[in-house]
């Protein structure tokens, strides 16, 4: 489970399985470093992905299934936590009882929760009528917002209305690509950056953005 | 489009494991009328790669003679061995010409990703997999939406919005860009558990298509002759079953056939 005190960067692999496993090896070992596999590689290869991934990294390391449940929460953290994953992702659009069922079941399975508030304009409104809270709660925009003529901003203003409130819950935000984006991020109270574009993109970045991370955040 | 506005189809869903879906198949009659779902549970077990197995077991159970045993094993960008045929002939039809001249009819297989983001990447990812259509949410970002759309148009599969925990479709899709071509209206599974009362909205069916009379509506839930009979009065083109889908039995043969005769 994760820590409130840490603070995290979280790398997502979404580039096919053979070539993800290939930039795991790039990555640094800490705990303050977690490895998400991508809603785009968990579709194209499925739970084996996360199995693949436990059995490189090994036991210690923290992995998050990007599964972005919609409907049938139990099943779908059945299928993160039998695979191995520490953390597994739900969609806010989601309809309440599921989101419900799936903070139920990670909490059985004892993984972290995260609902993800992809295009939910008021995420305190879903976090109020949950019965149990989640662990973590996931701001962004999405990946094709950005690319309109009107980009939505990153939801920063929530990170103090929810944290005043619910001070267990840990914030992530994604969207940030460079290390100064991430370090806005801890700057504005959240307690994970989560990158993936750049990484993507050019897998060299892993290694750079999380020198710099281990190096100046705190 | 690749569907037909003037038929009623049955849409049949796979959510547990390939080897049931692959038992399902056995038990399902060859018609054009029939469509395969590879379920979200399915995909996210599995992968992707179970629309093209689902694919290739409907071709071997139906054309026999035509399945070639050695099968090339998919990457991550799946490839059909149909595909090559697919491309050269009627793509719309999708009718494609064996060596023997005998037509090989192929199936029709929705990939219910369920896309939330990075909606080109996961329409390619469905084609690749030999899918004749793909779902996304609708309360996804509009972005997302009509990059949705705008794919599936490009590579020539039905684009599907699965209208689900959404108040009033018909907002959403005012705000598209194009329109799908089909528009899914059903509940949670977990809603269904929780609340029984939760009924299929029938009246947002009159709604969407006084909207525009192009879009096929498809309607979740029921496992009933009766109820698929209900759904089909209340002017709904795909009828898609769940439930009696779990396991392989006679009654999957049973309700098929009772669809392809009774209803026209």
């Amino acid at each position: 489970m994760l820590s409130p005190r840490l603070k995290y960067l979280q790398i997502a692999l979404n580039r096919p399985l053979d070539e993800s496993i290939l930039m795991l090896q790039l990555i640094p070992q800490d705990e303050r470093i977690l490895i998400e596999v991508g809603t785009p590689l968990l579709k194209i290869s499925g739970a084996e992905s996360i199995r693949m991934f436990r059995n490189i990294l090994g036991k210690n390391r923290y992995i998050v299934a990007d599964i972005k449940c919609m409907d049938r929460g139990a099943t779908e953290v059945d299928i993160c936590a039998t695979a191995g994953a520490n953390a597994a992702t739900c969609l806010a659009l989601a309809p309440i009882e599921t989101i419900d069922k799936f903070i139920k079941k990670c909490k059985e399975y004892n993984i972290d929760s995260m609902v993800d508030m992809l295009n939910v304009k008021f995420p305190f409104e879903i976090l109020q009528k949950l019965r149990q809270k989640p662990n973590v709660v996931i701001l962004h925009r999405g990946v094709d917002e950005r690319y309109q003529k009107e980009i939505p901003e990153i939801p920063y203003d929530q990170i103090t209305r929810i944290k005043s409130t619910y001070n267990n819950i840990l914030i992530s935000i994604a969207g940030g690509e460079d290390f100064r984006d991430v370090r806005r991020t801890f700057f504005n109270g959240a307690d994970i950056a989560i990158v993936w574009e750049k990484v993507y993109k050019n897998p060299n970045q892993i290694k750079i953005l999380t020198d710099e991370f281990l190096k100046q955040i705190r | 489009m690749i569907l037909k506005q003037k038929l009623k189809y049955l849409q049949i869903a796979l959510n547990t494991t390939p080897q049931n879906a692959k038992e399902i198949i056995q038990c399902l009659p060859l018609s054009e009328r029939i469509l395969i779902e590879v379920g979200t549970p399915l995909i996210k077990n599995y992968g992707i790669n179970t629309v093209y197995q689902v694919k290739n077991w409907y071709l071997e159970k139906f054309y026999p003679q035509y399945y070639q045993e050695k099968i090339k094993k998919p990457s991550s960008t799946t490839k059909s061995i149909f595909d090559s045929f697919l491309n050269k002939t009627n793509n719309k039809e999708k009718l494609i010409q064996s060596q023997n001249q005998k037509i090989v009819k192929e199936p029709y297989i929705v990939a219910d990703l369920k896309c939330a983001d990075l909606a080109k990447r996961e329409v390619l990812m469905a084609k690749d997999a030999g899918a004749s259509a793909a779902t996304c949410l609708g309360n996804a970002p509009i972005a997302t939406i009509d990059k949705f759309i705008e794919s599936c148009q490009k590579v020539d599969i039905d684009s599907m919005i699965d209208m689900m925990n959404i108040e009033n479709p018909i907002l959403i899709l005012k705000l598209l860009k194009k329109l799908p071509d089909v528009v899914i209206l059903h509940r949670g599974v977990d809603e269904t558990q929780k609340n029984k009362e939760k009924h299929i909205p029938y009246y947002q069916i009159k709604q969407i298509k006084g909207f525009s009379n192009k879009i096929l509506v498809g309607v979740a839930g029921g496992d009933e002759i009766e109820e698929i009979r209900h759904a089909i009065l209340n002017d709904v083109d795909i009828v898609i079953l769940w439930e009696d889908f779990y396991h392989p039995s006679p009654e999957i043969t049973n309700i098929t056939n009772s669809f392809l005769n009774e209803i026209r």
